[in-house]
C-alpha cells in the first residue's frame, strides 16, 4: 500500500502565497480606479457576453495561477510515496546509514542520487532512535559519531565525499554495526546505499540479518572501460609506454580515442575492445636516450571518468623483477631438483627482460625477507610457519604474486588453515589426473596456448575445491582444477594442483610450460619494489636523503603534507595524479598515484540480499519513492498554459 | 464674465459667412433668407398672368408691349429667419476638463452662433433643456440681445437626463411660424427617441441642424488598465478591462454616430460631429455659406 508523505512540509508555509492570486483577482474585479463617463450605457452594451467571457477567462487564470503555486510549494516539500515494511513500527532504534563512496559510485549521478536517498531516510527514522552516518570508504576527517539530531544528520551527510577507493566492505560494515552495540535500543540495523557493484565484497552472497541494502543504481546495463596497466620500456633511442584498456561492457567500443603523452610529446591512437575485453596499446617515444619525466594515458570519457585516465612515472630505467624460487625438494644433481624446470624457464625470461632469480630450500624460506621480491614460486614447499603465512599473506596483500606448486612434501592442512586468506582454493586429497582443458572465457591466456594445454598429461594432482572468488585456469575432466587464480589486495595468488617437475605430470617439459610461465612473469603488479606508481590510499615510503630531515609532499592539487620524519611515511594519496616529493623548496623526485583498476568492472553482485524478508530484522518503517519531479514538471506545463491562454484571450 | 463663453476671434473669422436655411421660410422683417411670401426684392422670380386683384404697379408693361397681353412680375421676398438654440443641459454634457468639457464647449458654441446669428439680422431664441427642467428665452433680434442669451447660458447648471421630445415641443410651442432648430447636445439617447423629435420637428415645418457633441474620450476610449466607470447621468457603475473592451466599444460608438447621421439625411436635418478637442469654427463652418 502506498502512502503519500511530504520530506520538507515546512515548505507548505509558502501556501499562504496563494492569497497573492486571490487578492489580486479581487483587485482586479474591485477596480481601484473610478472614473465618471458619459457614455456608460454604450460600455454595457459593448461588453455584453465580454463581461461573461472576460469573468470565466479571469477566474481560469486564477485557478491556473494557484494552481501553480500549489504546485510549486509541493515540489519544495518534497512529496513521496512511501510502502511501510511488514515489520514498520515507530520504536526507536538504532540505525546506521551507510553511503557507498567507493569510486565506482561515480558512474552517472549514483553518488548524488545515494545522498539524497540518505537524506530522504533520515526523515523516516523514528524519534528518539540514535544514528550514524558513515561514508563505506572510511574518511579519518569524519569518522562516524551518534547523533540523534536530524538537521546534524543531515549537515554529515552532506559532508560526505565521493573516494577514489574502496574498502573491505564487510569488514567495514561490521565495524560500523559494532559501534551500534553501545546504543541501548533493541532494534539495530545497519542499511548500505550502494551500487551493489562486487568489487569490496568478499563474499558476494554476504547477508547480515541486521544490514539492507539499497541499490541505488537505476540502470541495470552499465557500461564503462577504463586504463586498467601501464608498463614502460626504456631502450637505447626511445622509450615504449604499453597501455591495457579495459571494455567492461557487453558491447564493443569502437574507434575510441586514447592519448598517450610523455612530457609534452603526445601520440594519439583510435582503438577498438571487444565487450568484456581488453585491448593492449604499445607506443614510442623517440629521443636520443630513455626519456624522464611524466606522463598520462587517457581515453575518451566516458560516464565514470575517475579511471579514464592513468598517469606514470618515466625514470629512464628498466628495473629487474626480483623472482624468489622456494624449492621443497632440493637434489645434490639439480636437474632432479623440484625447481630445475622452473628455474631454466625463468632463467630463458631473463634473457628478454631484466629479471634476478634467488633459489632456496625451505630452511633459507624461514630466514628471507620476502618484500624485496615482486614473485614467489613455491614449488612443494612441505613446511609454512604462521610467520611466512603471515609474510605471505602481507607480500601478495602489497602487489606481490605468488605461485604455488603442489607435492608430496605438502601438508594441506596446514596449507589451508594458514593460508586461508591467499589460497585460491581448499586443498583436498590427491587424486588422479584427468583430460586438460583451458578455459575459454580466461583472460589470462591467448588461444594459440589455450590450444596446446590438452599437450600436459597430468597423472597425479590434489582436488582442490576453488573459493568463490578465485577463477579456475586450466581445469581437468577428473573434476580437479590444475591451475587456479585467487587476487587478493593489490597482488595475486597461483596454484598448480601438480608438481613443478615431472613426478606426477608433464607440464614442465612441454611446449606450454615456457609461455605459461612467461604470461604469469608478464601479469600486473610485478614491478612492485622500488616503483614510484601506486594506488590511491597506499602508504607511500618516502625515499630519505643524507642530511635532510625535513620533507614535503604536494599532492596533485597542490596541496602540502609535511613526510613524518620517523616512519617516512606519506599516506595521504587520496587522489589521483602526479605527487611531488619536496626538499628546501626542490623537488626531489614524483610519484604517481592512479586509482585501482579492480573497481572499474561494474558487474553487481546478486540482488538476493535486497529482497530477502526477515522478520527479525525491524527493517526500515518506510521506503520512500521521491515524486517530486512530476510536480515540476507540473509547474512547467501549467506555467507554458498560463502565458498560452492570456496569450489566446487577450 | 457673461462674454467669456462667447468666442469673438471665430465670430470674427466667420463674420463673412452667412447661415441660412436650405428652405424658404416666413419672416416679418426684410433680411437674407428667402421668403414664402413674394416681396419687392430686386430678386425677380416668375412671370405670372394679370389676374383681377393684381396690383397694378406689378405689371409688366413691357411685356405686355411685346406680347400685347398683361402678365405681373413676380419677386421672391428675402426675410429675417427665427432660430431656436437647443442646448443640452443634461448631466452627461458635463465632461472632460475645462479645456474639452462637453458643456462649456456647447455653452461656447450656442454663444459663438447666437452672435452670428443675431449680427446677420436673424432673431435668436434659446433653450437649456434636460429632464430636470426646460429652461426658454423667445427669440429676439438684435445684436444687443446677444446678452441676454450669453446671461442664460452662463446660469445653466448641467443636471440630469437628456430628454429631446420635450424640448422639441417647447420649442414648437414659442415657434409656430418657420424656424430654425439648432440642437447642440451629446445625443446620449435611443436613436429611436432622437428620430421621433427630428420627425415632430420636421413635420412642422422646421429646419433641423444637430451639433453632436463628444469628448474625445467618446470617441477613441483611450483608457488603460481596468476601471471602473460611473454613468455620469444614471450613476450606473460598471468595471471594465478597458484594453479588451476598447475595440468592441470604438465600434460601437462610431455605429451609434453613423445611424444618427443616417437618421437626419433621412429626415433632411443636418449633422454635424464636434469633438470638443477641435474649434468650434470647424462646426460652425459646415452649417455656413459663404
Amino acid at each position: 500500500m502506498l502512502n503519500l508523505s511530504f520530506l520538507s512540509p515546512l515548505f507548505f508555509i509558502g501556501l499562504a502565497a496563494l492569497a497573492l492570486p486571490i487578492i489580486a483577482h479581487l483587485i482586479s474585479r474591485k477596480s481601484g480606479v473610478k472614473k465618471t463617463f458619459p457614455a456608460v450605457s454604450f460600455l454595457i452594451s459593448s461588453q455584453g457576453d465580454l463581461a461573461t467571457r472576460s469573468r470565466i477567462k479571469d477566474l481560469i487564470l486564477l485557478i491556473l495561477r494557484a494552481l501553480i503555486l500549489v504546485l510549486i510549494v509541493l515540489v519544495f516539500a518534497k512529496p513521496a510515496v512511501f510502502s511501510f515494511s511488514k515489520s514498520a513500527d515507530n520504536k526507536p532504534k538504532s540505525i546506521a546509514i551507510v553511503i557507498d563512496n567507493s569510486f565506482s559510485m561515480g558512474y552517472e549521478n549514483n553518488f548524488g542520487r545515494a545522498l539524497d536517498k540518505a537524506l530522504n531516510l533520515i526523515d523516516s527514522i523514528p524519534d528518539g532512535s540514535f544514528t550514524i552516518i558513515a561514508p563505506l570508504v572510511p574518511n579519518n576527517e569524519n569518522e562516524q559519531a551518534l547523533i540523534q539530531e536530524r538537521s546534524g544528520l543531515k549537515r554529515t551527510i552532506q559532508d560526505i565525499e565521493l573516494s577514489n577507493s574502496f574498502t573491505n566492505n564487510e569488514t567495514r560494515l561490521e565495524d560500523i554495526y559494532s559501534k551500534l552495540q553501545k546504543t541501548p535500543n533493541d532494534t539495530k540495523e545497519v542499511v548500505l546505499i550502494t551500487d551493489l557493484q562486487k568489487n569490496g565484497w568478499e563474499n558476494q552472497e554476504y547477508a547480515m540479518p541486521w544490514l539492507e541494502l539499497i541499490d541505488i543504481s537505476q540502470n541495470p546495463e552499465t557500461s564503462n572501460h577504463a586504463v586498467s596497466e601501464i608498463d614502460l620500456d626504456h631502450g637505447d633511442d626511445s622509450t615504449t609506454v604499453r597501455a591495457q584498456v579495459s571494455n567492461f561492457s557487453n558491447d564493443l567500443v569502437s574507434e575510441l580515442l586514447t592519448k598517450i603523452s610523455l612530457n609534452q610529446q603526445e601520440i594519439k591512437n583510435y582503438i577498438e575492445i571487444e565487450p568484456q575485453n581488453s585491448s593492449g596499446l604499445e607506443v614510442s617515444f623517440r629521443a636520443s636516450s630513455a626519456l624522464e619525466g611524466i606522463g598520462e594515458i587517457q581515453t575518451t570519457y566516458d560516464k565514470l571518468k575517475v579511471d579514464d585516465t592513468r598517469h606514470f612515472i618515466s625514470d629512464g630505467q628498466n628495473e629487474d623483477t626480483k623472482i624468489l624460487i622456494v624449492d621443497g625438494d632440493p637434489r645434490e644433481d639439480s636437474r632432479l631438483s623440484e625447481t630445475y624446470y622452473l628455474a631454466r624457464a625463468l632463467e630463458t625470461i631473463s634473457e628478454i627482460s631484466g629479471t634476478q632469480i634467488t633459489v632456496l630450500d625451505n630452511n633459507g624460506l624461514l630466514n628471507q625477507e620476502l618484500s624485496e621480491y615482486e614473485l614467489i614460486y613455491l614449488a612443494n614447499v612441505g613446511e609454512i610457519t604462521p610467520r611466512i603465512a603471515k609474510e605471505l599473506e602481507k607480500f601478495v596483500d602489497t602487489g606481490g604474486t605468488a605461485v604455488i606448486f603442489l607435492g608430496n612434501s605438502v601438508r594441506a592442512s596446514f596449507y589451508n588453515t594458514l593460508l586461508k586468506n591467499i589460497l585460491p582454493g581448499d586443498i583436498q586429497s590427491i587424486t588422479q589426473g584427468g583430460l586438460l582443458r583451458a578455459q575459454v572465457d580466461s583472460e589470462i591466456f591467448s588461444k594459440e596456448i589455450a590450444d596446446k594445454i590438452n599437450q600436459i598429461n597430468i597423472e597425479k594432482l590434489y582436488k582442490t575445491i576453488p573459493h568463490a572468488e578465485s577463477e579456475v585456469i586450466i581445469d581437468t575432466t577428473a573434476e580437479a582444477p590444475f591451475l587456479i587464480k585467487k587476487d587478493y589486495g593489490k597482488g595475486s595468488v597461483f596454484i598448480f594442483t601438480s608438481t613443478a617437475d615431472t613426478k606426477w605430470n608433464n607440464f614442465s617439459i612441454t611446449p606450454v610450460f615456457l609461455p605459461v610461465i612467461k604470461k604469469i612473469h608478464d601479469l600486473p603488479n610485478m614491478h612492485r619494489s622500488n616503483s614510484r606508481h601506486y594506488f590511491v590510499d597506499e602508504t607511500v615510503k618516502i625515499e630519505t636523503f643524507q642530511d635532510i630531515k625535513s620533507m614535503t609532499v604536494l599532492n596533485p592539487d597542490g596541496e602540502e603534507y609535511k613526510v613524518d620524519t620517523d616512519s617516512n611515511e606519506f599516506s595521504q594519496t587520496k587522489l589521483p595524479g602526479i605527487y611531488k616529493v619536496k626538499t628546501d623548496g626542490e623537488v626531489k623526485y614524483r610519484f604517481a598515484v592512479n586509482i585501482n583498476p579492480k573497481e572499474s568492472n561494474l558487474e553487481k553482485i546478486p540482488h538476493r540480499s535486497i529482497e530477502s524478508g526477515d522478520d527479525q530484522k525491524g527493517a526500515l518503517a518506510k521506503v520512500f519513492k521521491e515524486i517530486w519531479r512530476y510536480f515540476f514538471w507540473g509547474v512547467i506545463a501549467l506555467f507554458v498554459s498560463e502565458s498560452a491562454f492570456r496569450a489566446i484571450f487577450s | 464674465m457673461s462674454n467669456s463663453i462667447l468666442d469673438i476671434e471665430t465670430a470674427l473669422r466667420l463674420k463673412n459667412f452667412s447661415f441660412r436655411t436650405s428652405s424658404k421660410v416666413s419672416g416679418y422683417k426684410s433680411g437674407i433668407h428667402k421668403s414664402h411670401y413674394n416681396g419687392i426684392s430686386p430678386d425677380f422670380l416668375e412671370h405670372k398672368q394679370y389676374n383681377k386683384g393684381d396690383e397694378l404697379k406689378q405689371i409688366d408693361w413691357r411685356l405686355y408691349g411685346r406680347h400685347d397681353r398683361l402678365y405681373v412680375k413676380k419677386f421672391e421676398d428675402e426675410v429675417n429667419m427665427r432660430w431656436c438654440i437647443l442646448v443640452d443641459k443634461s448631466a452627461s454634457m458635463d465632461y472632460g476638463d475645462n479645456k474639452y468639457n462637453k458643456f462649456e464647449y456647447a455653452k461656447r458654441l450656442a454663444a459663438t452662433l447666437s452672435y452670428l446669428l443675431l449680427k446677420q439680422g436673424d432673431s435668436v431664441g434659446l433653450i437649456g433643456f434636460s429632464d430636470s427642467g426646460i429652461e426658454l428665452i423667445p427669440p429676439r433680434s438684435g445684436s444687443h440681445f446677444i446678452t441676454p442669451i450669453l446671461d442664460k447660458l452662463n446660469t445653466l447648471e448641467p443636471q440630469g437626463k437628456t430628454g429631446l421630445e420635450e424640448p422639441i415641443l417647447t420649442a414648437l410651442e414659442a415657434y409656430r411660424s418657420d424656424a430654425s432648430f439648432v440642437i447642440i447636445s451629446d445625443f446620449l439617447l435611443e436613436t429611436g427617441a432622437i428620430e421621433k423629435s427630428i420627425k415632430l420637428a420636421r413635420n412642422s415645418k422646421k429646419e433641423i441642424s444637430l451639433f453632436h457633441v463628444l469628448h474625445p474620450d467618446e470617441t477613441d476610449f483611450n483608457f488603460s488598465g481596468s476601471i471602473e466607470f460611473e454613468d455620469l447621468e444614471t450613476n450606473t457603475k460598471v468595471i471594465v478591462d478597458t484594453g479588451s473592451l476598447r475595440h468592441t466599444y470604438i465600434k460601437r460608438i462610431g455605429e451609434f454616430i453613423t445611424q444618427l447621421k443616417h437618421t437626419c439625411h433621412e429626415n433632411e436635418a443636418r449633422y454635424v460631429l464636434s469633438s470638443t478637442n477641435e474649434p468650434i469654427e470647424k462646426s460652425l463652418i459646415q452649417i455656413a455659406d459663404k
